[in-house]
């Protein structure tokens, strides 16, 4: 057994902190979420940068990323020995996996080569850095594959004991509510892609067989970043190489000392080989200002290739399927695509806090651009008319955080009848699902009183539903209630031009629809 | 009863005397009693006393189900779902006449969560001893053999059906195709699958459910009205304060003496038409008693 050092300390609480706000980011009877996992995005310094590099401004949300990025220029990489979730995962499991050689090419300057480019692409409008942030690899693993799998596997346990039990099941059910009121996903979606965040989040443990804190040395942007920053701090150790002597430090440092010399933007100032020096020779203390050795912080080489993959990454990578274009329908108050593509860091939050689970990580809908960013399914689930979860939940506020009376003005897109399916026109019978659901209070569909013959000859007098289309806001709540099955009759369209919805809209053409006058 | 209401009722009694004694004496043909008054509490219990009182339909230790509407994510004051304190007063009265259990749910179109606390039902409710306010669990649903006009069988609650006495507690309100919703459609929220399905012939297929199940006392929340823009509304420009709550073990009875309170004649609402065909009670309001208390 470790002796419990105050990293590993703090390591748990924070992950602890992480799961605890992970399961937080959920509506219980709230219109406002307290507490949400998106403080671990707005502290994280790889968002911030690839976010201020992409919106070319300000964005006051990442304040904490901010005074993260600060003291790790002043400490070195304390976020990734004493913060990171999953470098509290890999540290916990590490022991556990057998290490063989490390793996030579990722030694090089792999880290760079993913690092740089990523902002570069920022730089060019497209932040993709997100498909690699560490948080954002264990929150989707966790929202798009093993916080549904127990949810569904819970669910199905519980719902075999009403088979078996029936009524009496009842008796059991105190115990269920807690577990479902504080542990289990209140729906268990199916999500695309679930099966795409668990392999990246599977592979960085795999890692964990070459060398321990494979992915944190060798590949993490969020950690690389750190790690350049951590050449500018003042905090050293000293000695700064292994002792002749002893070499006692090269066996307890997880990521530093496999050459001579301490690799100071790997170090994570887990201090172990302080507390575990045999001579007390070992310290970490103030050393001023003092250029850090391990080479020049960029080569020619890799700043050009940098630029370049960023080119690439940024410009080849927009490729859209015009068919798939027009429906793609993005959270609400998203007003423009590439905005959205500036400071979308596809961490999950919206798509984990969506009650309806009406949102999902696109997979080839946006373009390879587009990976993981969240659009709406509305026959899967629709936007609910007073919930503004999703944009709380935004550490970017790449979904504005918007009060209800403005969230609910905002166009996600607009609803179109396809009289081929739509069942009154289809089938001459009545139906009018849709325009009862509508939430807008002065219904965005409603329907007029038509007398024809049905298929028989009789006369019928049917209802014929249509779409008011200045006070449609799209939520698509009409296309997953269409009791039509596979495709629904009335469906949500993207649309371009996305300005909220007037508030006077509908007045006009509301006068003579009240059935009372 | 506390006093102060035992007090008013005595006081009251002579006036209503005569009347009450000519209730009593046509004993045949259904009884609408229907209370107004600003405080919902006490006129919903005005209303179920005028029945004969709560002990004649729950007794010491059954398990009843007070069905409200809560579908909608919707306030109390828009009128969408039943009253949250109109719910409560028929709990506390189920409780009061020594029922063992009483559950309150609703199949919700909107998010369960939100219509739940939103509507203003499951706070109202909350830490009430024997009471039960949960989600709908699908696989509770259960085949129920009909063999209607237009279903044959459709899934219902179990809940709603291994109960002992099922109250039902709608409010009255408009819709887009019934014209308007209230106890006969209020069925609903017990029943699974696509319900939506069943509008292509919405009072055949209704007056099918309500010939199978049938409520023991339907109570209808007419304390506020949705006259437009139904079922959820959300403008209070279409609501409508009438202070008033319904009560009647006849279900078709009480829809159509609803009915009224929107400016609509019974044989205007389909579904009402198509229950009393079906012999499920009474739509002429001149064979109805109307007790006003």
């Amino acid at each position: 057994m470790k002796k419990i050092t105050s990293a590993r300390i703090s390591q748990l609480l924070f992950l602890v902190l992480f799961l605890v706000m992970f399961l937080m980011t959920e509506y219980r009877g709230s219109d406002r979420l307290g507490v949400a996992v998106n403080a671990f995005f707005r502290a994280n310094p790889l968002t911030l940068v690839s976010t201020l590099l992409a919106a070319k401004g300000w964005v006051p949300l990442l304040f904490p990323g901010l005074l993260v990025l600060i003291l790790s220029a002043l400490l070195g990489r304390f976020f990734c020995g004493w913060i990171c979730p999953l470098g509290t995962v890999l540290d916990l499991v590490a022991g556990r996996i057998r290490k063989s050689a490390p793996l030579s090419w990722l030694k090089g300057r792999v880290k760079y080569w993913l690092l740089v480019p990523l902002l570069v692409a920022a730089l060019l409008d497209i932040n993709m850095a997100g498909l690699f942030d560490p948080i954002a690899i264990f929150v989707r693993a966790l929202t798009f594959f093993l916080h549904p799998l127990i949810g569904e596997t819970a669910r199905s346990g519980w719902v075999e004991l009403y088979r078996l039990l029936g009524e009496r099941r009842d008796a059991l059910e105190p115990g269920y509510r807690i577990l479902k009121d504080y542990l289990l996903p209140f729906r268990e979606t199916l999500y695309p892609l679930a099966f795409l965040s668990a392999l990246a989040f599977l592979f960085i443990i795999f890692l964990e067989r070459y060398e321990s804190r494979n992915w944190c040395r060798n590949l993490c942007p969020l950690g690389t970043l750190l790690g350049l920053l951590a050449r500018l701090s003042p905090f050293k150790r000293v000695p700064a190489q292994l002792c002749a002597d002893c070499h006692g430090c090269a066996a307890l440092c997880p990521t530093s000392f496999d050459r001579e010399l301490l690799q100071k933007e790997e170090c994570l100032l887990c201090m172990e080989c302080q507390l575990r020096c045999p001579h007390q020779r070992v310290h970490f203390r103030l050393a001023g200002f003092q250029p850090a050795a391990g080479g020049p912080l960029m080569e020619r080489r890799l700043f050009l290739g940098g630029l370049v993959g960023g080119v690439f990454l940024a410009r080849f990578f927009r490729f859209r399927d015009p068919v798939a274009q027009v429906r793609l329908l993005r959270p609400p108050g998203v007003r423009s695509e590439a905005e959205f593509l500036e400071k979308c860091v596809r961490c999950g939050e919206c798509m984990k806090v969506c009650l309806r689970s009406a949102l999902y990580p696109a997979f080839s809908q946006a373009g390879v651009e587009g990976l993981y960013t969240p659009i709406l399914i509305p026959r899967l689930g629709y936007c609910e008319y007073n919930c503004t979860l999703c944009g709380q939940v935004c550490p970017t506020g790449a979904i504005p955080d918007l009060p209800p009376a403005e969230k609910k003005r905002q166009v996600i897109g607009k609803a179109v009848f396809d009289k081929n399916h739509c069942i009154p026109f289809a089938k001459r019978t009545d139906c009018i699902v849709c325009e009862e659901h509508c939430p807008i209070p002065q219904k965005a569909i409603r329907s007029e009183m038509v007398t024809e013959r049905d298929f028989s000859g009789r006369s019928v007098t049917v209802k014929k539903p249509y779409v008011i289309e200045e006070l449609c806001n799209g939520c698509g709540i009409c296309e997953n209630v269409c009791p039509l099955e596979g495709k629904a009759g009335v469906e949500v369209f993207a649309v371009k031009d996305r300005t909220p919805i007037a508030e006077s809209a509908g007045s006009r053409a509301q006068a003579s629809d009240d059935p009372y006058q | 009863m506390d006093r102060r209401t035992f007090l008013r009722v005595l006081g009251l009694t002579p006036l209503f005397g005569q009347w009450l004694i000519k209730d009593l004496a046509a004993a045949d043909g259904p009884v609408v009693a229907v209370a107004e008054g600003r405080d919902y509490a006490l006129i919903t219990r005005r209303a179920i006393d005028a029945l004969g009182g709560m002990k004649r339909f729950v007794k010491p230790g059954q398990v009843v189900v007070v069905k409200p509407n809560m579908g909608w994510d919707r306030s109390a004051e828009q009128g969408a779902n039943t009253h949250p304190v109109v719910v409560r007063t028929v709990v506390e009265e189920c409780l009061k006449a020594g029922a063992k259990r009483v559950k309150v749910f609703d199949r919700t179109c909107n998010d369960e969560r939100r219509c739940y606390v939103n509507s203003g039902i499951e706070p109202a409710l909350k830490g009430m001893k024997n009471v039960e306010v949960k989600h709908i669990e699908n696989e509770r649903f259960r085949k129920v053999v009909l063999n209607g006009h237009v279903l044959k069988e459709w899934e219902l609650y179990d809940e709603a059906l291994s109960a002992d006495v099922y109250i039902n507690v709608p409010v009255a309100k408009h819709h887009g195709l019934s014209r308007l919703t209230l106890g006969l459609k209020n069925v609903m929220g017990i029943m699974g699958g696509t319900r939506g399905s069943i509008h292509k012939n919405l009072d055949v297929a209704l007056a099918d459910i309500n010939a199978v199940f049938k409520p023991h006392l339907t109570v209808i929340d007419a304390t506020r009205i949705l006259t437009a823009h139904g079922p959820q509304g959300g403008n209070l420009a279409d609501v409508k304060v009438l202070n008033k709550v319904l009560a009647s073990t006849d279900i078709v009875a009480a829809d159509a003496y609803a009915t009224t309170l929107f400016g609509l004649k019974p044989e205007e609402i389909a579904v009402t038409v198509a229950a009393a065909k079906r012999g499920l009670g009474q739509m002429d309001l001149k064979k109805v008693r109307i007790a006003r208390v």
